[in-house]
C-alpha cells in the first residue's frame, strides 16, 4: 500500500514536472523569439537612422548654398557650377579746398560711388559681372562682362571693363589708398570696351591681358558703352611676381611688369574728338584740356612700366606712363608726347599686411572688446608733363589756361574698422608749371597751387 | 609687339603642354567597386605600354539611377558603367550627352557582361528559402534596396515580378499582389544595392537579400563563407549592365581616345577575365567557360521580352505613379 502511494505520487510528481518543463521550454522559445524580433526592430530603428542621416548629408552635399557676410550676399549650386553674388560700394566724400583764390564752387560733399555690384558664374567656367554706377554726376554702366575660364592659363572676357594697361587703374576702386587716383592715371585708358585674352601663369608668377577694344582716351571719367569707327585699339600688359610661390618671404610681394597700347589712326567723330576730355588734378579740377577743334589726328600708344612692392605693413607702388598722340587743329598737326609718373608709399600702422588687393584688419573696430581697426599711413608723389609743343603759339592748347606740368603729393591717413567700413582722411597739394614765357591768367585752374582736404567714408562688401 | 605677342603664345603653350594629364572619371552604380579596381589598374597598365601616357582613373560610385541624375545634373563622367540602360537612356534624353542610339556603338548591346539576381540567406537558411513563394510568407524579412534609385533593386523588383506572371499564367493583378507582399515583408529601402548589402550583412537585418549575383558572392568572399548561403531562384532576370561614353563630356575634356579604349578594353581577354574574376558572367566564350562553375544555371527572362523593353518597364512600375509608388507604402 505504501509502495503503490509512492508509486503513485511518484508518477503524479513526474507528470507535473513534465509538464512544468515543458510548459518552461515553450515560454523560453517564446521569449527566444521575442526578443529577436525586438532585437530586429532596433536593428531597423538604428539603419532607418543610418539611412536617414546618409539621404541627409546627400541633400546636403545637393543643396544650394547661400552665404551673407564680409564678402557679400552670396547663393549657388551645392556643386558651385552657378554662383550669383551681390556685392555693392558706395563712397561719402568731402572736398575742402585752401585758398581757392576765386575759383569757387568746389567745396562740398559727394556721393563718389554708388555701385551695386552683381557678379557670379554660369556652368562653373562662365563668370559675370554688372557693375552700374549711380554715384557721382552721372549714372553709367561701369562693367559689363563676362569671362570664360578655360584654363587659369586662358580666359577670354568680353564686354566693358578696365583696360589692362595701368596699374593704380587697375586697382580696385575700393581698395585705392587715396580718394582719388593719381596724376599718372590720367594718361591711360579707364574702361573700355573690347575682347581680352588674358591668364595667370605657373601659380600666377606671371600674368598676360591682351585685347582688342574700342580704343579709349586718355583717362576719362565717364565712359560710353560704344563708338562706331573702322580703327580699333590694342591693349596689353605682362606682369611678373617671379617669387609669389617661393619661400623668400622678402622678396614675395615684388611685382613688375609693363602696360601698353596702340590705336591706329583713330578718327575723330561728331561726338568724340579722340582726345582726353582733360586731364584733372587730385581734387578733379582740369588743368589741362584741348583747345576747341583739336582732334586725334593719327596713330596714338601708351607704355607704362609699373612695379609694386608688399612685405609686411609696407607697400609701394609706382608707375611710369607715356602717352604719344597725333593731333590735328584745322591748320597743324603734331605728335605729342606726355609723360607722368607716381609713387605711392603705405604703411599699416597695426601690423597687418600691406597688399595691392588691399586691407583686412586684424581687429575689427569695436571699443567694448579693445577692436581698433586697421590704421594706414599713406603718401604719395607725381607729376605730369604735358609735351610743350601742345603750346607752341596756342596751336594745340592755351598755355594761358592749361599747365605744361602738374606735380603732386598726397599725405592720409586710412582707417580700416573693419572688412566693409572703411574711413580715409587726406590732403593733396599739387603745383603747376605753365609753357615757357606765359602766366596763367587770373581765374584758370593752374593759377595757384591746388590744396584740398579729402576725406571719405567707405562701404563695401 | 610681335616679340610680346610671340613670347605670350610661347607661355600659353608651354601652360597648356605642362598640364597635360589624361584624367578619366567613370560613373557607375553601386556594386561595381571592386571590378572597376582591378580593371583600372589593369587598363592603366596596358594603356601605358600601348600609349606611353599615364591614365588617371577615378570611380563614382551609387544608386544607378541617382549616379545618371548626377551626371544629368552635371557630374562630369567621362564614361558611365551603370545598372541598365534606361539610366543611359535618361543622360542621352534629358542632357543630350551621348546619341539616343549609344547602344548600339559596343558589341551585346554594350553590355561587356551580364549577372542576375539571386538570394543571399544567412547560414544554414533557418527560413527554408528556396524560391520566389517562401521569400512573401508572413514572418519573412526581405532586405532590396529601392527600385526608385537602385537599379540592381530595379533587376530584383523585375525578376520577382516575371516569376508571379509566369506563377500566374501571367495574370497581371496576381503578380502585382505577389510584389505587395513582397514588399510588405521589406523593413527597410536602401538607396543602393551596396547599402542593402550593408543592412543585411553587417547590420543583422533580415532573413534574405535580394542581391546582385556578383555582389551576393563578393559577400561570401568578403564577410566569409561560413556567414551565408547563396539560393539561386528558380527564374531571374537576365541583367545586362551596360557602359558608355559621355560622348560631349569626353570631348571637352580631350578624353574621347582613351575613354573608347577604356570601354573597348572591357572586351579583351583580359577584361572579361577580371569580370568573371568578379563574379560577373563574362561575354567571351572563353571566359565564361572559365568561369561556368561559380554560376549555378537558372531560367533568365529578359527586359525585352517579359516587360518590353526599359523605357516601358519603367514608367509602368518606377515611374511617377507607377506600380511600384501604389503597392508600397513606407
Amino acid at each position: 500500500m505504501k509502495l503503490n502511494r509512492w508509486l503513485f505520487g511518484t508518477i503524479i510528481g513526474t507528470q507535473f514536472a513534465f509538464a512544468s518543463f515543458a510548459a518552461d521550454d515553450a515560454d523560453l522559445q517564446a521569449l527566444k523569439k521575442q526578443i529577436q524580433e525586438l532585437d530586429q526592430k532596433v536593428r531597423i530603428l538604428e539603419r532607418e537612422r543610418e539611412i536617414d542621416g546618409e539621404a541627409a548629408a546627400t541633400a546636403a552635399k545637393i543643396a544650394p548654398k547661400i552665404s551673407l557676410g564680409a564678402n557679400g550676399f552670396s547663393f549657388g549650386s551645392a556643386d558651385s557650377n552657378f554662383v550669383a553674388q551681390i556685392h555693392g560700394v558706395a563712397q561719402f566724400d568731402s572736398r575742402s579746398f585752401f585758398n581757392d583764390g576765386g575759383v569757387n564752387g568746389n567745396d562740398g560733399f559727394l556721393l563718389r560711388r554708388a555701385r551695386p555690384i552683381i557678379s557670379g558664374t554660369v556652368f562653373r567656367d562662365f563668370d559675370f559681372n554688372f557693375t552700374p554706377d549711380f554715384g557721382n554726376t552721372t549714372v553709367q554702366i561701369v562693367d559689363a562682362y563676362v569671362n570664360y575660364r578655360y584654363r587659369p592659363e586662358l580666359q577670354l572676357q568680353v564686354g566693358k571693363f578696365k583696360s589692362p594697361v595701368g596699374l593704380e587703374h587697375l586697382v580696385a576702386d575700393k581698395d585705392t589708398l587715396f580718394n582719388e587716383r593719381s596724376i599718372a592715371t590720367d594718361l591711360v585708358p579707364n574702361r573700355d570696351l573690347g575682347v581680352q585674352l588674358k591668364g595667370d601663369l605657373f601659380d600666377g608668377a606671371a600674368s598676360y591681358a591682351v585685347g582688342v577694344f574700342n580704343g579709349g582716351t586718355d583717362y576719362n571719367g565717364t565712359t560710353v558703352n560704344n563708338s562706331f569707327q573702322d580703327n580699333k585699339g590694342f591693349a596689353g600688359r605682362v606682369f611678373f611676381q617671379p617669387w609669389k610661390n617661393s619661400g623668400l618671404n622678402a622678396l614675395r610681394g615684388l611685382g613688375f611688369g609693363v602696360g601698353a597700347s596702340y590705336l591706329a589712326n583713330h578718327p575723330a567723330t561728331n561726338s568724340s574728338t579722340g582726345l582726353t576730355p582733360g586731364y584733372t588734378t587730385d581734387g578733379q579740377q582740369k588743368f589741362f584740356t584741348y583747345a576747341t577743334g583739336v582732334n586725334a589726328g593719327g596713330t596714338g600708344w601708351r607704355v607704362s612700366p609699373q612695379a609694386y612692392y608688399y612685405y609686411g605693413p609696407f607697400g609701394l607702388l609706382a608707375e611710369y606712363v607715356v602717352s604719344d598722340q597725333q593731333v590735328a587743329s584745322k591748320t597743324k598737326s603734331a605728335d605729342l608726347q606726355n609723360r607722368a609718373w607716381e609713387v605711392s608709399g603705405s604703411w599699416l600702422l597695426t601690423g597687418e599686411d600691406a597688399s595691392y588687393t588691399g586691407v583686412t584688419p586684424s581687429h575689427s573696430f569695436d571699443p567694448r572688446t579693445g577692436g581698433w581697426g586697421a590704421w594706414q599711413l599713406v603718401a604719395r608723389i607725381g607729376e605730369l608733363d604735358v609735351d610743350d609743343k601742345a603750346f607752341v603759339g596756342g596751336a594745340f592748347a592755351d598755355p594761358k589756361k592749361n599747365a605744361s606740368s602738374a606735380t603732386t603729393w598726397s599725405v592720409g591717413l586710412n582707417w580700416y574698422l573693419n572688412k566693409n567700413i572703411r574711413a580715409n582722411l587726406s590732403y593733396s597739394q599739387t603745383a603747376f608749371s605753365s609753357y615757357a614765357g606765359t602766366r596763367f591768367t587770373a581765374g584758370s585752374v593752374p593759377c595757384q597751387p591746388e590744396s584740398v582736404l579729402f576725406s571719405r567714408v567707405q562701404l563695401s562688401f | 609687339m610681335k616679340t610680346f605677342l610671340n613670347t605670350l603664345l610661347i607661355l600659353t603653350l608651354v601652360a597648356t603642354a605642362r598640364a597635360k594629364e589624361v584624367k578619366l572619371l567613370n560613373v557607375s552604380y553601386d556594386p561595381t567597386r571592386e571590378l572597376y579596381s582591378e580593371y583600372n589598374a589593369a587598363f592603366t597598365k596596358h594603356w601605358k605600354a600601348k600609349t606611353g601616357d599615364d591614365v588617371n582613373i577615378s570611380q563614382s560610385h551609387g544608386g544607378s539611377g541617382k549616379q545618371a541624375q548626377s551626371v544629368i545634373n552635371g557630374l562630369e563622367a567621362d564614361v558611365v558603367t551603370l545598372a541598365l540602360a534606361y539610366d543611359i537612356d535618361a543622360i542621352a534624353a534629358q542632357a543630350k550627352l551621348l546619341p539616343a542610339d549609344w547602344q548600339k556603338r559596343l558589341p551585346n548591346n554594350s553590355t561587356p557582361y551580364t549577372s542576375t539576381i539571386v538570394f543571399l540567406v544567412r547560414k544554414g537558411n533557418p527560413k527554408g528559402i528556396k524560391d520566389w513563394d517562401d521569400i512573401v510568407k508572413k514572418g519573412t524579412s526581405v532586405v532590396v534596396a529601392n527600385p526608385k534609385t537602385s537599379g540592381g533593386a530595379r533587376w530584383a523588383y523585375l525578376a520577382a515580378y516575371a516569376y508571379a506572371l509566369e506563377k500566374n499564367n501571367h495574370d497581371d493583378d496576381a503578380a502585382r499582389n505577389y510584389i505587395k507582399q513582397l514588399y510588405k515583408n521589406v523593413p527597410v529601402l536602401d538607396s543602393g544595392a551596396r547599402g542593402s548589402t550593408v543592412t543585411f550583412a553587417q547590420r543583422g537585418i533580415g532573413d534574405v537579400l535580394l542581391a546582385w549575383e556578383n555582389e551576393a558572392h563578393l559577400a561570401l568572399k568578403e564577410f566569409g563563407e561560413d556567414k551565408f548561403d547563396i539560393v539561386t531562384p528558380s527564374i531571374s532576370v537576365l541583367a545586362e549592365p551596360p557602359v558608355a561614353i559621355v560622348d560631349k563630356t569626353a570631348r571637352r575634356h580631350g578624353t574621347t581616345e582613351v575613354a573608347k579604349a577604356y570601354l573597348d578594353y572591357l572586351y579583351s581577354d583580359e577584361g572579361q577575365d577580371i569580370a568573371g574574376k568578379n563574379f560577373y558572367r563574362p561575354r567571351s566564350e572563353k571566359a565564361a567557360a572559365k568561369y561556368a562553375g561559380q554560376f549555378a544555371t537558372l531560367k533568365l527572362v529578359t527586359i525585352e521580352r517579359e516587360f518590353g523593353g526599359w523605357t516601358k518597364a519603367q514608367k509602368t512600375h518606377f515611374g511617377d505613379g507607377g506600380i511600384f509608388d501604389r503597392i508600397f507604402q513606407p
